[in-house]
């Protein structure tokens, strides 16, 4: 089965759940989170292997969360480790529901499509993120060049960063005009080739969750 | 033949290219720097890493800010970083997007004190101390700080704001001074 959300939509509820769970304090509704998350996860045939090395990935954060809430805590020690370290799964389940669903290129040209992202943004970050192994590459012959000449750039001293500004600059000035040369057009308006439906009553999802969320959480008040 | 729109206000294709390139980056050298976090970050002193470590988040923003000069620089920069670290290097989920906006939004109120007028010392000063202050509230909800004992409060606050103080203050100034220096901007 294929139950696939908007990813704009998606986006909205997946932002609030998020701001919602910043500033309430209950286990239970972290669970829900996780479980909810999974369950849309599982609707979307994700790549469970990767699911799994994230959830082993995140283990140690959580864990010195809880650690450091039994040893510094103050109150309820108990009570607030499992939530601190909970909410770390909840984040990031709520995260990979959204990025392991749905492509850059889906989520750019949803929000293009139906909330009016300026198309120049959503074309300029695609551009950037089509660089990706080439950016990675960069910052390695960054440091090789600097090596050759017995010269070793950390992390700490702006050199290198210093380096990777100045390719920014050529590449961004490059690639704008590449893309303008190719017909893209800033500020004018733009057809598709691919549209992505966002029939209107899925704004009730966003609306029902957080709905949902917040009465259990008044109803029920969970641990 | 439509082409460029010349429009002052509006951010043009190549600041954002440049923006988004530069948040790659600076994704790609902090995933060497996350390793150090992650040796700390899964003992008790978690908090005292992340405090330590947040200055280095907090560079994308500055950075933006001081090399583009304009309103939202700052904010939009640091959310753009955000974004490529959770489709990156997902290990933070939703809250990095939350947080990226925060802590963009933070650093810019700095520069916004100065009317967008100051970008060197004095505007980064002033944005190392609103985004001290902002982002350390917003741990007090998100991170549940304000369930910590007072002492150990008190010693991450010191922390975050000398590791914000030298990653996204003086570090970013060095970096502004470099590029000044190149005329690369002119």
């Amino acid at each position: 089965m294929n139950l696939k959300i908007n990813p704009t939509v998606l986006l909205v509820t997946i932002l609030s759940l998020g701001i919602l769970l910043t500033f309430t304090r209950s286990v239970w509704l972290n669970l829900a989170m996780i479980i909810g998350a999974s369950l849309y996860l599982v609707f979307n045939r994700p790549a469970f292997k990767k699911i799994l090395l994230i959830g082993l990935f995140v283990l140690p954060l959580a864990f010195g969360t809880w650690w450091s809430f039994i040893v510094y805590g103050t109150g309820d020690t108990w009570h607030n480790a499992w939530i601190f370290s909970t909410r770390i799964y909840a984040y990031v389940w709520l995260g990979i529901a959204l990025t392991f669903t749905n492509s850059v290129d889906e989520l750019l040209f949803s929000l293009v499509q139906n909330i009016r992202l300026s198309a120049t943004f959503a074309y300029g970050i695609l551009a950037a993120f089509n660089l990706l192994n080439k950016i990675r590459r960069q910052v390695k012959i960054i440091r090789y060049a600097g090596q050759v000449r017995g010269i070793t750039y950390h992390f700490w001293q702006p050199q290198l960063y210093f380096k990777a500004i100045i390719v920014a600059l050529t590449w961004s000035g490059d690639l704008a005009e590449a893309m303008t040369s190719h017909g893209f057009s800033e500020g004018f308006s733009r057809s598709h080739y691919q549209t992505i439906p966002l029939p209107l009553w899925q704004w009730l999802i966003p609306i029902g969750v957080l709905a949902l969320s917040l009465s259990f959480l008044v109803i029920c008040q969970p641990w | 033949m439509q082409t460029v729109k010349q429009n002052k206000g509006r951010w043009t294709l190549r600041q954002v290219i440049f923006l988004a390139i530069i948040a790659i980056f600076f994704g790609i050298i902090y995933e060497v720097w996350s390793f150090a976090y992650y040796a700390l970050a899964a003992t008790p002193l978690k908090a005292v890493a992340n405090d330590a470590t947040l200055g280095v988040w907090l560079m994308a923003g500055p950075v933006a800010g001081v090399l583009l000069k304009r309103a939202g620089a700052t904010t939009l920069g640091e959310l753009l970083a955000a974004t490529v670290e959770m489709l990156l290097f997902s290990s933070w989920g939703v809250s990095t997007l939350i947080s990226g906006f925060i802590q963009g939004f933070a650093s810019e109120l700095g520069f916004a004190f100065t009317g967008y007028k100051n970008w060197r010392r004095l505007g980064l000063t002033l944005s190392v101390i609103t985004s001290t202050i902002i982002t350390f509230a917003y741990d007090l909800f998100a991170s549940g700080y304000s369930q910590y004992s007072l002492s150990l409060l008190a010693t991450l606050l010191i922390v975050r704001f000398l590791s914000i103080a030298f990653f996204a203050g003086i570090l970013v100034y060095w970096i502004e001074l470099l590029v000044e220096k190149s005329g690369l901007l002119k």
